[in-house]
């Protein structure tokens, strides 16, 4: 038989080592260099969407997208996406094919730059690969801001079918 | 407050350690339930193998992926014939639950029908001589869902296959299991390919005596492709033959290996440039067949990867190309390549059709086999030389095959790579002038191979692209057009003594189901938009149809039923390419709005995704 799958690999003392040193990676590429030992903290809120029990979102330090709105970087980034094979599962332009249509303005995990910086840095289970051993915090970024400043389209949700 | 978590925690492990309790209790219970059922199976499963022991597969049963050896798919029940095809009626659904595109076949096997669906890989057992076909058992393996992502065109699985008292079929994520067929209790599991390469496995396994023969898909992933041997008994990896690279590791043995037109060492070496066979895909995802008095296994290997030929120059052996091997060993034999250089994504991973035919007067073991890159072979199965060679549907990419060479006329005009830029108007499409995931059938009362195709085109732009693991190799953009004629697939007869279409069906949207003749003279088959179409072999005038809910890309079935009587039975489910191509037929994800497909135009006013099973009667 198939030995069984270990649900998480991870052992929770080094768990939130990594988030904690990619952001000083992102901070450390903007030019300031951390004064003090890196914390070790949980992220914060992980997706909006989600329902926080007793009301309280898990608290933890904001993941911040340094390249925000920044057109030169998305622009960099519709590169990376062609280079680094992401075109190649979500299509031209993002629209779809193995995996999720990227530029439809909706999120299976979050309509934020974190929850889009986790998907791409991390993977997710659903044969998304993890590209942040790849492309590092920086690299993620870039195509974070890429993604988002795709425009959706305007009327999607209603598909009118015209010539029956 | 810190206090108070820790007060909360012991509360939420009190809860914990009740419900455990109460759960540990249902177990027991369970498992008595399942001594039960496995008591009771074990009858049916005694039942099972005296037919099996009987020798071939008994008229009435379906126990294979192409019902035979020689993956004809014709059943030789003719109940159900021209005459009362149009009485025809549904006698029974079922909703797998899954929605993925449902390719591939039921098998029936004694009194059971087996259906195995897309991931998650459910595989369920319906008794059919109880009213309703309740089910038997169903089993739900443990199946990584990280490989639908690397699984390239959906999650498909192209079916089952029974021998000695197993159902055995393959995982996506890269395991072959072996299930009792009474009880649906697993008897072995192996590893057969890894994900992280980007191997899944959708083809389904054949078995030849105590061999069981599987492969893996990722010609989009830069696999170094392979086929494998297990063992019946245990599902132990006796052999691996790789369909490229080294002699060794394509178990080459001296003096046994004799292509048609080739000779020489080491040439799935020296047709790649630079060690590039090392990720060149050739995958095995289709389909097997045997001949028993030449004792050769056949299999067509897919595309080469990247997609931008200029990065691989050579002919690229033996991707795209037909395999000869021993089954006991796995030894090759031939080799015959259909697209040297392969620059448009022509696999040849369709079926491999044995048929005895009259060619000029002389009796030929013929292979025959539709590909991906528009051309229907006749091939002698003894030495893999090409007989005949015809398009069965528009091709614009070559001119015709030399026979004297077997090499295709290449239109240069055609000749796709990085310096090409975007080259417009090459004839079959990347899906192919068939999919391989559409099996034709053979008849031979008619002599006639019925066959799905598609009538579309394609712009390629190919761009160089770096392997990184776990990633596709591709680095393709490929917008389809419609091919001339007004209609994106057809349905047709083909004669493969002299290479010609017989009659032809046209259908609105690409024609993706497999197909199958009876000897009652009725050919079936469905469609993308959801008809299931049963048409005379001869003719090919619809004789009966029905909607069956969701597109057809799977293939028909005949069988007996435990009451004497003949029925068919087909999957309904839109998926496959489909599911990436026709992303609008998709419903099940709020957060994937997917744009219609102009080549495929009010495809989704026609269907949905949605997996069923159904059987038909009289
Ligand atoms: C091997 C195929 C594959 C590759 C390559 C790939 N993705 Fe994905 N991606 C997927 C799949 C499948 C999912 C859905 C995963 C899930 O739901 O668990 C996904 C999900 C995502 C998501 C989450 C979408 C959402 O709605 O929340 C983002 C963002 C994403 N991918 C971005 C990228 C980027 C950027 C790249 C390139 C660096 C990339 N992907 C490369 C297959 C792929």
């Amino acid at each position: 038989m198939r030995p069984r799958r270990t649900q998480s690999g991870r052992s929770s003392g080094s768990r939130w080592a990594v988030p904690a040193l990619l952001v000083l990676a992102v901070a450390g590429s903007r030019g300031a260099t951390p004064a003090h030992a890196p914390v070790i903290a949980a992220p914060g809120v992980a997706n909006p969407a989600h329902i926080a029990a007793g009301g309280l979102p898990p608290p933890g330090p904001v993941v911040r997208n340094p390249y925000r709105g920044e057109s030169a970087i998305a622009r960099a980034g519709g590169k990376l996406f062609v280079s680094m094979h992401c075109s190649d599962c979500h299509g031209d332009a993002a629209a779809g094919a193995v995996g999720p249509n990227l530029g439809d303005g909706r999120w299976r995990y979050g309509a934020t730059d974190a929850a889009v910086f986790r998907s791409i840095y991390f993977g997710r289970p659903r044969g998304m690969p993890a590209f942040g051993g790849v492309l590092g915090a920086q690299g993620v970024w870039v195509l974070v801001t890429y993604l988002r400043s795709l425009p959706p389209p305007a009327d999607q949700p209603t598909e009118r079918f015209s010539r029956h | 407050m810190r206090w108070s978590v820790a007060r909360d925690h012991d509360m939420v492990r009190a809860i914990v350690g009740h419900i455990l309790r109460k759960r540990t209790g249902m177990r027991a219970c369970v498992a008595g339930f399942l001594a039960i059922t496995a008591i009771a199976g074990a009858t049916g499963l005694a039942r099972a193998d005296r037919r099996a022991s009987a020798g071939a597969p008994a008229d009435g049963e379906w126990p294979m992926p192409a019902g035979d050896a020689s993956a004809t798919r014709y059943s030789p029940l003719a109940q159900i014939d021209v005459a009362n095809a149009p009485r025809l009626r549904p006698v029974w659904s079922f909703s797998t639950g899954v929605l993925g595109g449902h390719e591939g076949q039921p098998l029936v096997v004694g009194d059971t029908m087996y259906v195995v669906t897309p991931w998650p890989n459910v595989l369920y057992a319906f008794d059919l001589s109880r009213p309703g076909y309740p089910l038997k058992w169903k089993f739900r393996p443990d199946v990584s869902r990280a490989a639908i992502g690397a699984a390239c065109c959906d999650v498909v699985n192209r079916g089952a296959v029974y021998a000695d008292g197993k159902i055995i079929y393959n995982l996506l994520d890269g395991h072959t299991i072996a299930v009792d067929a009474a009880t649906g209790r697993p008897v072995w599991e192996t590893k057969i390919a890894s994900v992280a390469d980007g191997q899944t496995v959708t083809m389904a396994p054949f078995v030849i005596g105590d061999r069981v023969i599987v492969g893996a898909s990722g010609g989009e992933f830069g696999i170094y492709g392979w086929i494998k041997g297990l063992d019946l008994a245990t599902g132990r990896v006796v052999w691996t033959g790789h369909n490229l690279g080294p002699d060794a590791g394509m178990l080459i043995r001296p003096g046994q290996f004799h292509p048609p037109y080739v000779s020489g060492a080491e040439l799935g070496v020296r047709s790649w440039a630079r060690g590039t066979w090392k990720h060149g895909g050739a995958p095995v995802w289709g389909w097997i067949s045997y001949d028993p008095k030449r004792d050769l296994l056949y299999y067509g290997t897919g595309n080469a990867g990247p997609y931008d030929a200029e990065q691989r120059a050579g002919d690229n052996r033996w991707a795209s190309s037909v395999l000869a091997r021993r089954p006991e060993n796995g030894a090759l034999i031939w080799a015959y390549q259909f697209t040297p250089h392969d620059s448009w994504d022509y696999d040849a991973t369709g079926a491999m059709i044995l048929a005895n035919l009259t060619i000029g007067g002389k009796r030929v073991p013929a292979l025959v086999h539709f590909d991906k890159n528009g051309f229907a072979y006749t091939l002698d199965r003894s030495t893999g030389r090409v007989l005949v060679a015809q398009p069965f549907t528009d091709v614009t990419w070559a001119k015709s095959i030399d026979l004297a060479t077997g090499r295709p006329v290449v239109n240069p005009a055609m000749q796709t790579g990085d310096t090409k830029g975007d080259v417009k108007g090459i004839c079959p499409s990347l899906e192919g002038g068939v999919s391989p995931a559409s099996p034709p059938a053979y008849s031979p009362r008619t002599h006639l191979f019925y066959t799905s195709t598609n009538n579309f085109c394609m712009d390629y732009t190919v761009h160089r692209i770096a392997y990184i693991k776990g990633t596709p190799y591709m680095g393709v953009s490929s917008p389809y057009t419609a091919g001339p004629g007004g209609h994106l697939g057809a349905f047709i007869a083909w004669d493969a003594t002299t290479g010609r279409v017989v009659w032809k069906d046209p259908e609105p949207y690409p024609s993706w189901s497999g197909a199958l003749v009876t000897a009652g003279d009725v050919a079936f088959y469905g469609t993308l938009d959801g008809w299931f179409k049963a048409v005379d072999a001869r003719t090919g005038k619809l004789l009966y149809r029905f909607k069956v809910g969701s597109g057809v890309v799977g293939a028909p079935i005949a069988f007996r039923g435990p009451d004497g009587r003949q029925y068919l039975a087909i999957y309904a489910g839109i998926g496959g390419d489909w599911a990436l191509l026709a992303g609008d037929t998709l419903s099940d994800d709020p957060t994937d709005l997917r744009a219609p497909n102009p080549l495929l135009e009010n495809l989704a006013s026609r269907t949905s995704q949605g997996g069923m099973v159904w059987i038909f009667g009289l």
